[in-house]
């Protein structure tokens, strides 16, 4: 297992949108309370290990979520979480080919009634409860055994890389929240990417 | 450039308005979106910050139309920012209220109770449900391993479990029993009831399921007492809740949740809308203001236009045409000016045309006036100088072609001959004569001289004249002519009348004498002889004079030749230094001037005449002096003999100065009166000129121009005011 310098992957685009927003909002008396939690989510480690033929990843990602993201969980607005993984092949002279990408999304939920927090895999469907966030949270972070890729599909000859990052989705919500969310940095809940190579 | 920016931010609002009904389009196309605006509001901001700017300079560099544009701008920009302010604020408002109308305190409450109370009715199940968990784990206390799976599906059965599963230490399956016979392999533990159960606590909770099922998880941990060694155990039982409970459930859920999540977005519904909105108000405004100069650009433009074409046209510029804009009162206001300039400029160019007629006119006019003999003089309403021909200044003796604008009589001051010419003239105007004619006699230094003189008024406004312009006709040499020629008809008369006539009456005499005298006594013989004598000696003067008067009338034709002028006078002046020894002459010449062509004998009377008419008037003067001078001389490009002769007699009387040439006019005791007549005649038989004055030391002085050669003589005749009267005389 490797560990390398993340990437930062917010656009310049998207900064500057988000200036221009910010001079909006204080236009508008729309500012957000600064004191706020910002919430961040950070892939602590993540390693592949090759078992039958399969690699299969093993990751730590640690889940903060915003006050606001935490609050509207906390509503019953239910939160997605994706964590992404790209297996990419490295080329001497060229720009790099990602040759397959993995996506597993959970939902997060909080059930009023019972008082417990839902986790769900939208990919298998499994779901677990928790009686409280932060189990719930590390239950999520706490990747173990998921496989990744079959090695037959990989180049003999080939060296790999991985990268890995969790994200908040916020796809599933209406689009005028999306709208809104676009601009909050307390709903751009993204983890940079994690890189290491793939050991064969 | 400006259109493009409003474009690109209506585009933008378009693709919003889009895509935000597809999350996927929405995803794909959200920087694209937030570029297009950014370009769009960007664009639109430098545009409208140039435009000010360009404003602000023309206002301050008062540029036509600035100002008005400002005004306009101004006026435009607060007829859009008002009703887009206004109905902002309404807009604001309207959402505030409409969505706060959304909530309400009562169902909230509602809600809330209802939560409540499914969470009464559902601890209620838990606590029976955790007590049947507990029975069965009490039952279970002693119950050997082989009978497990019996005992525990029989407990199941009665507790009525879904599933019931019994672990041993490190969570060890040690016996399961469910109603669903496929369900075969059991959960384990969650990390929560093992940590739970090590506390020795128990674990009971409602566990969603989805699509409207739910159950009761519990797990209760109890110590076994069996044959073995006692051991920690843990009974999990799974207690399903019927399908309408579970709806009910998930009914209560999800109605808190949505209201809950309503309430929680409420603000940012709000915030969003709002921010919409003023996104939109922004673009809008950005549009409107720049919407507002274009307008304002194009309303003042064909003013600024009209005010560049009006200066173009003060300054001279009458090609200047604008665009006609449009079928407005504005454009009709262009197209006047457009005719007004085309027929400005149709006038400027026949005024041109007519300037330059008048111009051709006028040229015409000077050549004529130059080439004049007679004198024209066109005076101001003040008497100053408006034209003058050459012939004015040669007639009066002053250039008065350089004086154009100075007062006649200022410059009448500098000049005796004009100065009498001016007395004349401003009799007749002071009296106000429109037209008036005269014959003025002036008095200068070389004798008179006679002006025909006439004068008409220009025509001005109401009784005011324009000016005057006096015509005038050196007829000096003209009279002289006349009298000339009226003095050769005498002579001749004279010769033909008197001369017959005298030989008669001296034969008569002298035959009396000869036939009476002898018979006749000494003292009437002597009467005789006296009285006969006397009418010869008188008849013979009587010839004489009339001979003089014959060669006077006389004007055979001209002999030209080429001679020796300076030998002719020394053979002239050598004649008269032997006859008159009591006379100094003398003869300045020069012996290498060229040869003079003339008529020989003429010019030699003329200076036997000349000299002769000097010797006569030194008759009596001690110390009497001739000098003869002759020389050569260029003038205006003709060359003249210049003959002079001067004597220190008594001179010219000053009364007949002007009439020295004038047959009879003679100063001397013994003078005919016809030599220098002659003189005169002579010379200008030549075409020559001749002056006479007196000397500042005394004396007289005769000067005589005689043309070198024929190329002088033909440009004798050619030029000269003074020559044409001789031209008309010899035509």
């Amino acid at each position: 297992m490797s560990r390398s310098t993340p990437i930062n992957n917010i656009s310049p685009l998207r900064r500057l949108s988000i200036a221009l927003f910010v001079v909006l909002v204080l236009g508008t008396g729309l500012a957000q309370d600064d004191i706020e939690r910002e919430g961040y989510f950070e892939v602590r480690s993540a390693s592949t290990e090759q078992q039958g033929g399969v690699h299969t990843l093993d990751a730590r990602l640690q889940l903060v979520l915003s006050s606001e993201a935490l609050a509207a969980l906390e509503s019953g607005v239910t939160l997605t979480i994706e964590i992404q993984l790209q297996v990419i092949r490295v080329k001497r002279f060229l720009i790099d080919a990602v040759d397959a990408e993995l996506a597993v999304r959970y939902e997060l939920e909080y059930r009023p009634l019972s008082q417990r927090y839902i986790v769900k895999n939208l990919n298998s469907g499994d779901q677990d409860t928790f009686a409280t966030l932060y189990s719930a949270l590390n239950s999520l972070g706490r990747v173990q055994g998921l496989p990744v890729i079959d090695d037959a599909l990989l180049l003999p000859d080939r060296s790999y890389r991985l990268r890995l990052r969790a994200m908040l989705n916020t796809q599933q919500y209406p689009a005028p929240l999306r709208l809104l969310f676009f601009w909050r940095g307390q709903w751009q809940l993204q983890s940079e990417w994690f890189e290491w190579s793939l050991e064969r | 450039m400006g259109v493009a920016g409003v474009t690109l931010a209506l585009a933008a609002l378009f693709l919003l308005t889009k895509t935000v009904q597809r999350s996927d389009d929405f995803d794909r196309l959200q920087d694209i979106i937030l570029a297009i605006n950014i370009a769009g509001g960007v664009i639109l901001i430098l545009i409208l910050i140039g435009n000010l700017w360009r404003l602000l300079r023309d206002y301050r560099e008062n540029v036509p139309g600035a100002k008005l544009k400002a005004r306009m701008v101004g006026m435009f920009v607060g007829l859009a920012v008002l009703p887009l302010i206004v109905v902002f604020y309404f807009s604001i408002q309207f959402i505030n209220r409409g969505i706060d109308s959304w909530f309400n305190v009562q169902v909230e409450e509602g809600l809330d109770n209802a939560l409540m109370l499914s969470r009464a009715a559902i601890e209620f199940r838990k606590r029976q449900n955790l007590v049947a968990t507990t029975q069965v784990a009490q039952k279970l206390l002693t119950v050997p391993d082989r009978q497990l799976v019996f005992e525990l599906s029989m407990l199941r059965r009665e507790s009525g479990a879904s599933e019931m599963t019994l672990y041993g230490v490190n969570n060890r399956l040690l016996a399961t029993s469910s109603d669903n016979a496929a369900n075969s392999f059991p959960k384990p533990l969650t990390e929560e009831i093992a940590l739970l159960m090590q506390q020795d606590r128990p674990f009971v909770s409602l566990e969603p399921l989805g699509d409207g099922r739910a159950e009761i998880r519990t797990a209760v941990a109890f110590t076994y007492r069996g044959n073995r060694a006692r051991e920690q155990r843990t009974v999990q039982a799974h207690f399903p809740l019927d399908e309408r409970l579970g709806n009910m459930i998930d009914s209560v859920e999800n109605s808190y949740s949505e209201y809950q999540q309503l309430v929680f977005f409420r603000e940012d519904l709000k915030d969003l809308l709002t921010l919409t909105l003023g996104f939109v108000l922004l673009l809008s405004l950005l549009a409107a203001i720049y919407g507002a100069f274009v307008l304002s650009r194009r309303l003042v433009a064909p003013i600024q236009d009209l005010v560049a074409g009006t200066r173009a046209v003060a300054m001279g510029n009458f090609d200047t045409r604008l665009p006609t804009p449009s079928r407005d009162e504005i454009g009709f206001l262009i197209s006047s000016f457009n005719d007004m300039t085309q027929r400005l400029a149709t006038a400027r160019r026949e005024a041109t045309l007519s300037q330059a007629l008048v111009e051709a006119e006028r040229t015409n006019l000077e050549v004529i006036l130059a080439r004049l003999s007679t004198g024209v003089l066109a005076l101001e309403s003040d008497l100053r100088i408006r034209t003058a021909n050459q012939a004015s200044g040669s007639i009066l003796g002053v250039n008065l072609e350089n004086r154009t604008g100075e007062s006649l009589r200022d410059v009448a001051k500098d000049n005796g001959l004009l100065e009498q010419f001016v007395d004349v003239a401003l009799v007749h105007l002071d009296a106000g004569e429109t037209e008036w004619r005269e014959q003025i006699v002036l008095r200068g230094e070389v004798g008179r001289r006679v002006l025909s003189c006439a004068c008409t008024t220009l025509p001005g406004d109401e009784d005011n004249a324009a000016g005057y312009v006096i015509v005038f006709d050196d007829i000096t040499a003209l009279l002289q002519a006349q009298r000339d020629a009226a003095w050769g008809e005498v002579a001749r008369r004279l010769a033909h009348e008197i001369k017959n006539p005298l030989t008669p009456i001296q034969l008569s005499a002298e035959r009396m004498r000869r036939k009476y005298l002898g018979t006749m006594d000494e003292e009437e013989a002597q009467v005789l002889d006296r009285a006969t004598h006397t009418i010869v000696q008188q008849v013979e003067a009587m010839k004489e004079m009339v001979n003089a008067f014959s060669d006077y009338a006389r004007a055979p034709d001209m002999d030209f030749s080429r001679f020796d002028l300076d030998k002719l006078a020394h053979e002239i002046v050598d004649l008269y230094r032997a006859q008159e020894n009591d006379l100094e002459i003398i003869l300045t010449s020069d012996p290498t001037m060229p040869l003079i062509e003339g008529d020989r004998g003429r010019v030699r009377q003329i200076f036997h005449n000349l000299i002769r008419n000097a010797v006569e008037a030194l008759e009596g003067t001690p110390n009497g002096r001739i000098d003869v001078q002759i020389a050569v001389a260029e003038i205006n490009e003709i060359e003249f003999v210049q003959i002079r002769v001067m004597d220190n007699g008594p001179g010219f009387e000053t009364g007949t100065m002007s009439q020295v040439f004038d047959p009879y006019v003679t100063t001397k005791p013994k003078g005919t009166g016809l030599g220098l007549a002659i003189v005169k005649k002579l010379v200008e038989e030549h075409v020559g000129s001749i002056h006479a004055k007196n000397q500042s030391d005394g004396g007289a002085m005769i000067s005589i121009r005689l043309p070198l050669n024929e190329e002088a003589r033909e440009k004798m005749i050619a030029r000269g005011p003074g020559r044409a009267d001789k031209r008309r005389e010899q035509a």
